[in-house]
């Protein structure tokens, strides 16, 4: 006769061999750490932002410091005291790209995080409400879906930087920039609660009187954080990318630190100035590279595609 | 077992699965024998190789899996020792196998008389597209649709499961193979859908004199559908024999469980359930793989790997105390 | 199932008038933030006649307010007229001769980045993790991460300014390049664009085909399909190529499409006559009827883009019923 007494002569000492409840996350977290290049990623990521915050510190000049033009040292090659050179004008190119840094991470973070915060919002209300309301703000993400992004947002940094105050370009394009690119996310979690909201353990859910934080809490966050956090890494890396083109074709704030503001200075005497195009080049490269490669590395993480 | 003509004979057979976590060990060391027209039964919970094996005998196993070890007979002759070329002959042709989900086996963007033709014509040269397309037609009738001739242009999604999982039995059956894998056929399915199609696997099993094999982890099912199993735990053979002894008194206290997991109507108690998870196939258990669940598990089970032993005629297990226990049957 | 197509046309059609009047008004609203049209000319910016002043605020409706004007345009727009600019030109006549420019780069690039880049991406997934792969996705990577037109500047300092071979500027030399004649000059300056921007948008088709490929031959589909002796080269490309692609081509359509917006940037970098480079200069001069026109002309051709799109694709994959 069998019995359902375990104990029954096995020593302890038997490893149990299967994980029991691991969180979702740390086994995402454990695919995470195999996936050696989103790991690479992530050091990127985290090399840049630790420059960002450190730039104060690290960079020999201040922002948008001409001194080394009364120092005579303008349009000088890469050297020991620069080491990217300077620009005809007096930057100190190391120390631009090192400011830019920060402030292209603000720009790329912040105006995604803008994004994701706008999306959220309208893509769980178009989600949960029926009818009319649900319509329109499909309508309102479909708008801001189909404007060119590129042209509308050369067109309000042209038109508001005329009022803006010194300096403060670089958070007017983080607003514009989130206040056009959020429509992708309302989608995703318009989607996402729509599917969910279908789902039959959902339902059964609530008929047995689940409230509808629990329902939240449960079953739609889990869903929707995947696909945001994938997206919303790859859009920090769109993001510097229309940056860097802005200042570039000279709509950004000349009195702002940026990658794109150095390129575009640097044009003039780009022949024998390599430099100032090179390296605010290379930044802007590694920079979004490592933001994709952490993207895709989370992707794979949070999303498997291996048959077990 | 009696010496009959064995179809397939598979000894000694290792499919590791190289991935980054670790080698998953799906199928380490599995025996499996099968005649001319006889309907066997492959048990196990997922992740107990069952799946893996028959994939392994097509060698169609995934990357990043692979054949490390073992011999595989078919008819008389090496498989493993066959050319990739020379493989793809022998399935579909000699060898079919059907998937346990119906909706993704098929391809959404093709109809089914599209795919079922595709796979006629490509085991036929000669034959023509319209030829095709009437074998087609002769098969879905076989398969008991009705309207055959106005389901060829249907696309899957546009069917039921049940319908899609008789059309992938017509797909695997299309060249007439004498030896069929049904993985799971009716886990997918409803459950009045499921008697059906068992129905149909039997009788096309009599009228073509093909053999079986069928995968499951429903004793149920291997009741009805076979007269020898085989269980498997953790990628290693646990029991094998004739059906009604393994029933009547298995010898193994994993199938045991397995027994006892089936819900009575007859008998009044609770529903057994079989403790712990299943194994990792990265890092099995020492020893004998079920030891952690077993209840009669004792130290010579963590130490040593049980052999398989024959208890009776016919019938093998690999418990060390298969002597002693005295397990119950269903 | 034509009357159900049809339906399908006609009801996305009705949902773009609003979703264009949207886009309209955003645009009008935002460029006219800046001041009205003439407000630059009064700013002194430009000398004009009092005659000519007070016939310009006739037009513009300046009087008006703002949503008055819109309406106007609006009315204008309806005639196929998008108003004259600050030039004096007609905006669709100044606009004319920059949209060839732009597709003669943007067409035959999309074209090479398609059929490059879909193979590529193919046989990349076919030997995942292979040193070809690691080599294939390494350069893609590359190609979507960098700023096309930084690629540009560096080529032009290398290939123009340093070896002199290719010219930096222009879509035809106004001096002849030193080593052909006219078609070879058409060439030399085509070359450096264009394969800047093959570049980058052949980066992301090859992610995108590969992921969809990898995903797809995880299939079931893709296992019974071998499981029933198909020919490998059946099973990859009648079967799991073809799924893989069917996404594809929604990204393919769009492309299409924005290719009238046309990179800014990289024709800025070539001075490359195109729609972009029109717009960052009107778009700095804030010729605000320039400006909203060539917006408008983008958003149509994007719209139309996306239906005809979602048309072939409900073609191409029997699992979408439109209408």
């Amino acid at each position: 006769m069998s019995t359902n007494d375990d104990s029954q002569g096995v020593s302890q000492s038997a490893k149990p061999s299967t994980q029991r409840g691991a969180s979702q996350w740390a086994v995402a977290w454990r695919r995470f750490k195999r996936n050696k290049a989103g790991l690479a990623g992530l050091f990127i990521v985290l090399f840049f932002v630790f420059i960002a915050l450190t730039s104060p510190f690290l960079a020999p000049y201040p922002p948008r410091s001409f001194e080394s033009l009364y120092q005579g040292e303008a349009g000088e090659a890469p050297s020991f005291k620069h080491p990217f050179g300077t620009s005809k004008a007096g930057l100190d190119v190391y120390s631009e790209v090192l400011h830019g840094t920060a402030g292209d991470m603000y720009v790329g973070v912040g105006a995604t995080a803008l994004a994701v915060a706008i999306g959220l919002v309208i893509g769980a209300l178009a989600g949960y409400s029926r009818g009319g309301m649900s319509d329109i703000l499909l309508m309102v993400s479909q708008i801001f879906y189909t404007i060119p992004l590129l042209p509308i947002i050369l067109l309000a940094a042209r038109v508001f930087l005329i009022i803006v105050a010194q300096g403060f370009g670089l958070t007017l394009i983080l607003i514009l920039l989130g206040v056009f690119g959020w429509a992708t996310i309302s989608f995703i979690v318009r989607g996402e609660i729509l599917r969910v909201r279908e789902l039959e353990f959902v339902q059964a859910s609530r008929s047995l009187g689940a409230s509808r934080n629990r329902l939240i809490f449960r079953h739609i966050v889990p869903n929707i954080l995947t696909p945001v956090i994938v997206t919303s890494t790859l859009m920090i890396a769109g993001n510097i990318l229309t940056e860097v083109v802005i200042s570039f074709l000279g709509f950004g704030d000349v009195n702002t630190s940026t990658w794109g503001i150095t390129i575009q200075e640097g044009i003039t005497y780009m022949r024998t100035e390599w430099w100032t195009t090179l390296f605010p080049g290379l930044a802007t490269l590694f920079a979004v590279l490592g933001f994709n490669l952490l993207g895709d590395g989370l992707s794979d993480a949070l999303n498997p595609r291996l048959r077990d | 077992m009696t010496t009959r003509e064995r179809l397939l004979d598979v000894k000694g057979l290792k499919t590791y699965f190289f991935t980054e976590a670790g080698v998953v060990k799906a199928v380490d060391g599995i025996d499996f024998h099968i005649g001319r027209d006889e309907a066997v039964g492959l048990v196990g919970e997922s992740g107990s190789g069952k799946t893996v094996m028959s994939l392994s005998v097509m060698r169609i196993v995934p990357k990043p899996g692979r054949i490390v070890g073992g011999s595989i007979t078919f008819e008389g002759e090496d498989l493993l020792k066959k050319s990739d070329e020379e493989m793809r002959r022998i399935r579909g042709r000699k060898i079919g196998m059907t998937f346990q989900d119906p909706t993704s086996s098929l391809d959404p963007l093709f109809t089914i008389g599209d795919q079922l033709s595709e796979v006629i014509r490509e085991h036929n040269r000669a034959i023509s597209k319209s030829e095709a397309l009437e074998q087609t037609t002769k098969l879905l009738e076989m398969v008991r649709i009705s309207e055959p001739g106005l389901r060829v242009k249907n696309y899957p999604h546009e069917l039921s499961g049940g319908m899609k999982q008789r059309i992938a039995i017509a797909k695997a059956l299309a060249a007439g193979p004498s030896l069929l894998f049904a993985d799971e056929p009716t886990t997918n399915l409803d459950v009045t859908v499921q008697a059906q199609v068992l129905e149909l696997i039997k009788d096309l099993r009599e009228k073509n004199r093909m053999s079986l094999v069928m995968i499951t982890h429903d004793m149920g099912i291997v009741a009805e559908m076979t007269q020898l199993v085989q269980v498997l735990y953790a990628g290693m053979v646990a029991e094998v024999a004739e059906t009604h002894s393994l029933f009547k008194k298995p010898q193994h206290p994993y199938t045991e469980a397995l027994l006892q997991a089936v819900p009575r109507i007859d008998q009044r108690r609770d529903l057994r359930v079989i403790p712990g998870n299943i194994p990792n196939l990265i890092n099995p258990p020492s020893g004998c793989r079920f030891h952690p669940r077993c209840p009669y598990a004792k130290q010579i089970c963590i130490d040593k790997v049980p052999p398989l032993e024959e208890t009776d005629r016919g019938h093998l297990s690999s418990c060390h105390f298969w002597r002693t226990l005295d397990l119950q049957g269903a | 199932m034509m009357a159900g197509i049809t339906t399908y046309v006609v009801r996305r059609l009705l949902f773009m008038i609003p979703v264009f009047l949207g886009v309209s008004i955003l645009t009008f609203a935002i460029a006219n933030a800046s001041g009205d049209p003439i407000s630059l000319i009064r700013q002194g910016l430009k000398s004009v006649s009092p005659e000519a002043l007070a016939a310009l605020r006739a037009y513009y409706h300046i009087d008006q307010p703002l949503y008055v004007r819109y309406l106007w345009w609006l009315w204008d727009l309806l005639h196929l007229d998008l108003g004259i600019s600050l030039s004096g030109t007609p905006v669709l006549e100044r606009i004319g001769p920059w949209v060839l420019p732009t597709l003669e780069l943007q067409i035959p690039a999309l074209l090479l980045a398609v059929s490059i880049g879909i193979p590529l991406g193919i046989y990349s997934a076919q030997h995942q993790y292979s040193k070809r792969d690691v080599t294939v996705t390494t350069f893609a990577l590359f190609g979507y991460s960098m700023p096309t037109f930084w690629l540009g500047l560096m080529m032009i300092i290398v290939f123009s300014l340093y070896l002199g071979w290719l010219p930096s500027a222009g879509a035809a030399g106004v001096t002849r390049i030193w080593w052909g004649g006219v078609i070879q000059d058409r060439i030399a300056h085509l070359i450096m664009p264009l394969l800047v921007l093959t570049y980058v948008e052949l980066a992301t088709f090859v992610r995108l085909m590969r992921g969809n490929m990898l995903q797809v031959l995880r299939e079931d589909y893709v296992l019974s399909a071998r499981a029933s002796g198909l020919k490998e080269r059946t099973v990859v490309y009648k079967h799991a190529m073809r799924n893989a692609i069917t996404p594809i081509v929604t990204i393919v359509g769009l492309s299409f499409g924005s290719a009238l917006a046309g990179a800014p940037a990289l024709e800025t970098t070539f001075s490359w006559p195109g729609l972009g480079y029109l717009f960052v200069n009107v778009t700095f001069g804030l010729d605000i009827p320039m400006i909203v026109g060539i917006t408008v002309v983008i958003t149509i051709m994007l719209m139309i883009a996306n239906l005809i799109t979602d048309l072939v694709y409900g073609l191409i994959d029997p699992r979408v019923r439109l209408g």
